[in-house]
């Protein structure tokens, strides 16, 4: 039925049973809207956060998600400013990625704010002393970067390239999208520091305070790279994830493995950072405060096991992994290490998001417990649903795999076999002379 | 923050992040406009064909964009650079003043069981342009296009007084669930078209002045090399798909597409002409 929407020489499941994977995603999505209308008509009375617990599932969610985006902005900064051409095997994908990542982000924070109708006042009356404002610029303009980025691909549509305004629009666009690619690492590179740094600058959170460069906190540099780590490992993940799923070649291995190799790099220089960082804090910035550091990991379930699975089983064991070139050759490993360096972010996002509010700071203070109410759940459930609707929405009509066509054909022939055709044909071109 | 916040006050820092901030805003703005103002630029210029060829060239498969001198031979890899017009290659030029291609002297080439005649000239896309004595050129389907397509169900043929241009759409035929554009080898304006009965063809009459180019398309002896990877294109295009091929040897029939019934048609012809 909607054949002539799909490109040619690709191909996808019936539209009914497209239709019933969309309609199972749409029903979640439906429930997790109703959660988050609740929580906007009704008020953050449906959530069970407080003024003491106020950052939950929401911000971790947040967090997690626009580290795990930063493949966007990782994978055009390879392409277009490194000019490593081979990471156009997935740009598209990686592009979609960032979009729901950060869109689904945005949304939440909406919800989260509880007065998203006056969003526009962090705009115009914004808080000179947060590093939130930062972010919050910084998200918007990079979002807006990433709507700008996801048209060319959208207009690349089969039919929608058929009308000559879209395609010479996707063409021109397409011609500055380097700009677009520096203009989204800049960004990229602020917020996802600013959102380190939030953490790092709560001098009354000695759990979370970090000392730093300037302004900026430790966080600020450790986030940007455990970002820049995970998002090439993210894209690899969603990549072998979508090939398992929909049963079709779509990037080539070594384009994966290139992935894992960079993603390995990174994660490799962060676990070095962060145990640096790490050791700076137990032995000097936490006892400045007050606080000898083991008493951090002495509340239960918090205990030193979170801090050595978020660095060693996370961080350290799949940047091993990934480093070591005959592991990386296997799928198996290769997968693995990158869905542990994706765990271990969102680890780490946990721990600076709900063990910091979590611990007590106060003589009079008492260790906090908090569980997500099942609106906070819904709305977390709804982005999730939104995201797999728009990547699968993009995975059928789009080109999210530009070498998904050449990959279904097997070359038949050896090299040499291409060697003596081609003497062949030099013979029967000058045998004519 | 802002000037109308209250209490505020300039510093280097507002300067710096305002500052940061707005020339992100500019660039993000400014792209948008400069694509914008291409694209008006570019329909007023009638630039959306040639575009259009550009990206799908972009599209092809790397094993598709071989340059003709490769697959001749004469450079060891090769890949096009001009998007199959060689008018603007310097390669080519280069290649040919080093190695003219004497014209062929018996005028009729079977290859492979098909009549590729040698009084002709032949694009990459499976079209043919052969100049005429009234200083027209008759732009047709070669011999593999005509069997790939069978009898076509359809066919949308130009108006008379409409412009083609080299790797434009001449025509588009529908085969089946096919439908695919056959590119101009040629720019002119179309001054007559042939139906069914007199086989599918655009008479064009060429906008240029003096000599007509024509070195762009292939000729002579290089159709031989060409048509071989043609052959084995097909065998490619249609093992990905699912259908039997045979390894070597045998003659296309007329009707390819009769041969396979099931197969995805689009997807094969698609790749044979160039339509990604």
């Amino acid at each position: 039925m909607d054949r002539q929407f799909i490109a040619r020489g690709v191909s996808r499941c019936s539209t009914a049973r497209f239709l019933v994977w969309m309609a199972a995603w749409a029903a979640l999505l439906v429930f997790g809207l109703y959660a988050a209308g609740l929580c906007l008509v009704e008020g953050l009375n449906q959530t069970n956060m407080d003024n003491r617990f106020a950052f939950g599932l929401w911000i971790f969610l947040d967090l997690t998600v626009i580290a795990l985006g930063a493949g966007a902005f990782f994978t055009g900064f390879l392409l277009y400013i490194l000019k490593l051409d081979q990471m156009r095997a997935v740009i598209n994908s990686a592009v979609v990625i960032g979009l729901v990542c950060y869109s689904g982000a945005v949304c939440v924070l909406a919800v989260d704010v509880g007065q998203p109708l006056r969003a526009w006042f962090t705009f115009l009356y914004p808080n000179v002393h947060s590093m939130l404002t930062e972010v919050t610029f910084c998200i918007t303009c990079y979002l807006t970067v990433l709507v700008i980025e996801y048209v060319p691909i959208l207009l690349r549509n089969r039919r929608l390239r058929q009308v000559p305004s879209f395609l010479v629009f996707e063409f021109e666009l397409h011609k500055l999208v380097y700009v677009l690619a520096g203009v989204g690492t800049f960004l990229s590179f602020f917020h996802q520091g600013s959102l380190g740094g939030l953490y790092g600058v709560l001098r009354g959170r000695p759990f979370a305070f970090r000392e730093g460069l300037a302004v900026w906190p430790s966080t600020f540099f450790l986030f940007i790279l455990s970002a820049a780590a995970v998002g090439p490992s993210f894209i690899l993940l969603t990549s072998w994830l979508v090939e398992k799923l929909s049963r079709k070649r779509l990037v080539r291995p070594e384009v994966l493995q290139l992935l894992g190799r960079i993603s390995g790099l990174l994660l490799a220089v962060y676990v070095l950072a962060k145990s640096i960082d790490t050791l700076v804090w137990i032995n000097r910035t936490s006892p400045e405060t007050g606080f000898q550091a083991w008493q951090f990991y002495s509340w239960k379930p918090f205990g030193t096991w979170i801090l050595f699975a978020e660095i060693g089983l996370f961080g350290l064991v799949p940047a091993l992994i990934l480093l070591a070139p005959k592991l990386r050759r296997r799928t198996g490993w290769l997968v693995s290490a990158a869905g542990m360096a994706c765990l271990g972010v969102a680890l780490n996002r946990f721990v600076m998001t709900v063990q910091t509010l979590a611990l007590p700071t106060l003589s009079f203070d008492r260790f906090m417990e908090y569980t997500p109410s099942w609106q906070e759940t819904g709305t977390f459930l709804a982005v999730v649903a939104y995201g797999v609707l728009v990547y699968s929405f993009s995975f059928r009509y789009l080109q999210l795999f530009p070498e998904e066509r050449e990959l279904k054909v097997q070359m038949p022939r050896t090299r040499k076999a291409h060697k003596l055709l081609r003497r062949a044909a030099a013979t029967a071109l000058l045998g004519r002379y | 923050m802002f000037p109308w916040n209250y209490g505020f006050q300039w510093n280097a820092g507002h300067i710096i992040f305002l500052g940061a901030f707005y020339s992100v805003l500019a660039a993000i703005a400014a792209t948008v406009i400069a694509a914008a103002r291409g694209s008006r630029r570019d329909l007023a210029a009638n630039r959306a064909e040639e575009i259009g060829w550009r990206e799908e060239f972009h599209d092809l498969p790397a094993r598709d964009r071989v340059c003709r001198h490769a697959l001749t031979g004469e450079i060891e890899h090769g890949e096009c650079l001009h998007a199959f017009d060689c008018r603007q290659c310097e390669t080519h030029a280069r290649l040919t003043e080093l190695r003219p291609l004497p014209w062929p002297v018996k005028p009729e080439e079977d290859l492979f069981g098909m009549a590729f005649p040698l009084d002709r000239f032949y694009h990459r896309g499976h079209a043919w342009a052969q100049p005429e004595p009234d200083g027209t050129v008759t732009v047709g389907l070669d011999d593999l296009g005509q069997r790939l397509l069978g009898v076509p169900d359809a066919v949308e043929l130009p108006q008379p007084g409409a412009r083609v241009e080299t790797n434009g759409t001449a025509f588009r035929v529908h085969k089946r669930d096919a439908n695919v554009r056959v590119l101009s080898p040629v720019d002119g304006e179309v001054v007559e078209t042939g139906g069914a009965d007199r086989g599918w063809y655009l008479k064009v009459k060429l906008e240029v002045f003096g000599e007509p180019e024509f070195r762009h398309l292939l000729r002579g002896a290089e159709v031989r090399p060409w048509l071989l990877q043609e052959m084995e294109r097909l065998q490619l295009a249609l093992s990905a798909e699912g259908a039997p091929t045979l390894a070597d040897g045998g003659v296309p029939v007329a009707d390819i597409a009769a041969c396979y019934p099931t197969t995805d048609w689009d997807a094969v012809c698609g790749e044979m002409f160039l339509e990604p």
